[in-house]
């Protein structure tokens, strides 16, 4: 089976968000706590020198993912056609019943709650509807920047190359995240 | 959900998808793409088709939240508390709209047209909805009085007539990928936008070996983005770097000469100021590094490298223009393109005002007749009656063809609260009874809104149309709710002037009671006893009338089926090549018709204040200044990524991004006790605003930056606690008309600190 994975050009992001709002927008999110994409800003240094870079955070949907060995319901799988990460909302029992133990699993964040009591976990699927419609999932459209790419990993790692380290970013062997990257360096004056 | 393929598909499962486009006053223009079932938008994409595509930012792709919010106006409104107080009853369009006639007649009646001040503002951008129509209606009724100079460009335009002559200095930013170099001088457009792409073109260009730096008080996106090297500058000094780069460039004989001699008309008298020999100051490295805290050997180098490494690019921003002595940047901006030769090639750049494509105007399509040229000095035509035949104003380049319209008749905007605040016997052209303001935030959005608020209660009446009860809505006696670019059709063109055309197809019907600008004045005609003409006519007809004067618009109906009509071109546009290619034949539009270094014209209003030849210069409210023993911060008012100015506050989608707290540099932020985070207020004597701190390494020491746009609520003892910026600016103009939202001397204190000892 093909592994569907992401590739982030951290280089081209300006950390504009509109990866992040334009998925709330598709999936109706509600402002608050719960985005299947993330943007993590991380700066460092002292004025003035300074280096900033933006790392867009969708799930990573990883080859051994975390979560759904955390999960005690089951309720999060892998599916076998693409590798992507779902979950089913019929089996989560909701975030006041459960440990939320895929919260605490996932170095990345990508499990998300709402704030009801009753919220049953969400997550970036990978648009996977709009894949199997011939798409692009909708941060990788809506990317004014055209950072984002979407497919299989291999296909991925041919064209742009194999880079699993960007900043702010944390590659952990044994979950194998399904991402590949154009890391930003310092810049050199 | 599935998604829909294809039309038919989308059809079949109730969904339509609207080609529209995201509307309001920002750097943008985008395509949106409504997905309406039963009535309502539900999702929205952007630019999918052809490349290339004009991609929404997170602001359009948040407007869902914007549309439906709860706190959109839903029916006229009447006050019934004090103006300003913001209690208002719900009453019919009827009623609404007969107060409104009423008062428009009895103002009229008792102190002429010229009491009744017309506020248009920048809200929305379409050619047809906003402002034009109650333009129309005020110009039938018998004339106002309205403003002249806009926030965000006034002293680059400025600058740009008095050197160039015109306002189409740009190219299109493609061209960028043929610079060597490019300087980003106070250009954040990663956050400004400054036309879709321009940040996927600066990212290609550096991939492609352009070398980028970066200009800024703040490490700015576009700076931590695309900067090989960001240099911080003093805020307001960057006509000092400008002028000591020129120094390098000149002592060490790095001119183009040969560009000089043919195209540009006071190099020596520059040059005479440059090194000191009108003044006994030389503009060294050293000198400037004293004012701007640029480092002498980094000044040196960036010179260097500008004049030797063509084609360069150096792309002038506004921010550093909006300041209390703007057009001396923008001026000594384009001195330097001139005097490296950097103008009229490819890779290079001219700095002005930097339209590359005229899609907003249509002047320039008219042939003039020359026997038809009126002689300015005489009196100045206009359609509105009140304006019409004033004189030109003495400040002003009338003598030229476009930019500010030069009648005296007209107050600067900045001075519009003192104008209603002191009449006539102020000097200013008219004693002002009512407000007609028209997508405009003005209380939010011109300097001093403490001033403003006291203005807006002193008048006999004011009308607003508003989406939203905006704190210049709240000063209203009737508000009229108006509708957004999803619930009517429209023309965007792009917004400085890129080579497409959004046509915004109506993709809702209108919320609850709200109507078009356009349905108000309709209605609004007969009960003023006006000719219904103009108002007759459908939304289509009059778009038709707009694109029929265009020739780049060859298909109306293509483009309002297709939504966005994008115009190829041969080659990137390049500001100036004919002039620079065969100057003989192609004359700037200058009066001398060369690249006017030394301005006669300016030379002319014999201002110190405004010399012929620019020059750096200190202000009232400079670092340099006596007040800044009192207030020893400088404020900037920067734009942030989250809002359009006033517009989309209050979008929780937009407002969940990221703080909107004041940036305040850790040493700053220590001396005075505060930490991240924490609540504090900013203060002159002018206002007090109340916010949190953000501490953060991005500022320079000694410089606190405000994001504008904030809404303006001031609490009972005046405190503005929407942190709006412009409770701290000044409201005087440069003499070029610049507006000095980047000038203002201000003092930070902890909230709680600052509240014990108001006690």
């Amino acid at each position: 089976m093909p592994q569907y994975g992401i590739y982030f050009d951290q280089t081209r992001c300006t950390g504009c968000y509109t990866c992040v709002v334009a998925c709330k927008d598709w999936y109706d999110l509600p402002a608050g706590p719960a985005s299947f994409m993330r943007v993590k800003c991380i700066e460092r240094g002292t004025f003035p020198d300074l280096f900033a870079a933006y790392l867009a955070t969708p799930c990573y949907h990883c080859a051994a993912p975390p979560c759904v060995a955390a999960c005690p319901h089951q309720a999060i799988f892998k599916r076998e056609t693409d590798g992507i990460v779902v979950v089913d909302a019929e089996k989560c029992v909701g975030a006041a019943q459960c440990p939320k133990r895929c919260l605490k699993a996932c170095p990345w964040g990508a499990p998300q709650f709402q704030a009801t009591l009753d919220a049953r976990m969400q997550k970036c699927q990978l648009c996977l509807e709009r894949l199997e419609a011939g798409r692009q999932p909708i941060c990788v459209e809506a990317c004014p920047m055209f950072a984002l790419e979407v497919g299989p990993l291999e296909e991925l790692r041919k064209k742009h190359g194999d880079q699993p380290q960007a900043e702010g970013f944390k590659y952990l062997k044994r979950f194998e995240p399904s991402v590949t990257f154009k890391p930003k360096e310092p810049a050199q004056p | 959900m599935a998604v829909q393929n294809n039309e038919t598909e989308a059809a079949a499962s109730g969904l339509t998808i609207v080609n529209t486009g995201c509307c309001h006053d920002c750097g943008g223009r985008c395509v949106l793409k409504a997905h309406v079932r039963d009535g309502r938008v539900e999702r929205l994409e952007s630019d999918t088709g052809a490349a290339p595509q004009i991609r929404a930012c997170a602001r359009g792709r948040a407007y869902r939240q914007r549309l439906y919010s709860p706190e959109r106006l839903r029916q006229p409104l009447r006050r019934v508390g004090a103006r300003g107080e913001g209690r208002f009853e719900p009453i019919s369009w009827d009623a609404a709209l007969d107060e409104v006639a009423a008062n428009m007649q009895r103002i009229k009646a008792a102190h002429g047209n010229r009491a009744i001040l017309f506020l248009p503002g920048a809200g929305n951008q379409g050619m047809l909805h906003g402002p034009t129509a109650p333009g129309i209606l005020l110009t039938l009724f018998g004339g106002y009085t309205r403003y002249w100079g806009i926030p965000s460009y006034e002293g680059a335009m400025f600058a740009s007539m008095a050197t160039y002559g015109t306002i189409r200095t740009g190219h299109s930013r493609d061209d960028l990928l043929n610079s060597r170099l490019i300087i980003m001088w106070g250009w954040n457009p990663a956050n400004t936008i400054w036309d879709p792409e321009t940040s996927l073109w600066l990212a290609r260009a550096k991939e492609q070996g352009s070398r980028i730096v970066v200009i800024d008080p703040r490490f700015t996106d576009s700076a931590a983005t695309f900067a090989h090297q960001w240099i911080p500058i003093r805020p307001g000094t960057d006509a000092a770097m400008l002028l000591a780069m020129a120094h390098v460039i000149i002592s060490e004989k790095r001119c183009d000469q040969a560009f000089i001699e043919t195209h540009t008309l006071g190099f020596d008298a520059f040059r005479d100021h440059v090194l000191g020999k009108d003044d006994g100051q030389p503009k060294t490295p050293q000198w400037a590094a004293a004012i701007t805290t640029v480092p002498a050997q980094t000044i040196a180098d960036l010179a260097r490298a500008y004049a030797t490494q063509k084609p360069a690019a150096l792309v002038a921003g506004w921010g550093p223009a909006r300041t209390a002595v703007g057009e001396q940047y923008s001026r000594c901006a384009a001195v330097l393109c001139a005097i490296t030769g950097n103008i009229g090639i490819p890779g290079g750049y001219a700095g002005g005002f930097m339209r590359a494509y005229s899609s907003r105007e249509t002047g320039h399509l008219m042939k003039k007749d020359p026997a038809q040229r009126v002689d300015k000095a005489k009196g100045i035509p206009s359609l509105n009656p009140v304006e019409d035949g004033a004189l030109p104003r003495p400040d002003s380049l009338y003598k030229l063809s476009g930019g500010t319209n030069a009648t005296s008749a007209r107050i600067h905007q900045s001075k519009i609260w003192d104008a209603i605040l002191r009449g006539r016997a102020g000097g200013y052209p008219a004693d002002l009874k009512m407000a007609y303001i028209v997508a405009s935030n003005c209380l939010n959005q011109y300097p001093n809104s403490p001033k403003g608020a006291r203005a807006l209660k002193s008048l006999a009446f004011v009308v607003v149309h508003e989406q939203f009860l905006t704190a210049t809505a709240r000063h209203a006696d009737i508000v009229l709710p108006v509708n957004t670019f999803m619930e009517r059709t429209d023309i965007a063109p792009p917004w400085l002037g890129s080579p497409y055309y959004i046509y915004l197809n109506k993709a809702v019907d209108s919320l609850a009671d709200t109507k078009s600008d356009l349905e108000i004045c309709r209605e609004l005609a007969p009960r003023l006893g006006l000719a219904p003409d103009y108002f007759q006519q459908s939304d289509d007809q009059i778009l038709r009338t707009f694109t029929r004067r265009r020739p780049d618009i060859p298909d109306h109906d293509a483009l309002r089926r297709d939504g966005v009509l994008k115009i190829p071109l041969p080659e990137p546009i390049v500001a100036f090549k004919e002039q620079i290619a065969e100057p003989a034949k192609h004359p700037f539009a200058t009066l001398s018709g060369k690249i006017e270094i030394a301005c006669s014209h300016i030379a002319e209003m014999n201002n110190p204040r405004i010399p012929s030849v620019p020059k750096y210069l200190s202000h009232p409210e400079h670092y340099d200044a006596p007040l800044a023993q009192r207030y020893p911060l400088q404020l900037l008012t920067a734009h942030s990524k989250i809002r359009t100015h006033s517009t989309l506050e209050r979008v929780p989608w937009l407002q969940e991004l990221e703080s909107q707290g004041a940036w305040i540099h850790p040493a700053d932020a220590a001396a005075r006790g505060i930490r991240d985070g924490e609540a504090i207020e900013i203060f002159n004597d002018r206002g007090r605003i109340r916010t949190t701190a953000q501490v953060t390494e991005r500022i320079m020491p000694g410089v606190v930056n405000v994001f504008q746009g904030a809404w303006y609520t001031p609490d009972e003892s005046g405190v503005d606690l929407g942190g709006c910026a412009n409770t701290l600016t000044l409201d005087e103009p440069s003499p070029g008309g610049a507006f000095p939202m980047n000038s203002a001397l201000v003092e930070v204190a902890p909230a709680a600190q600052a509240a014990a000892e108001k006690k």
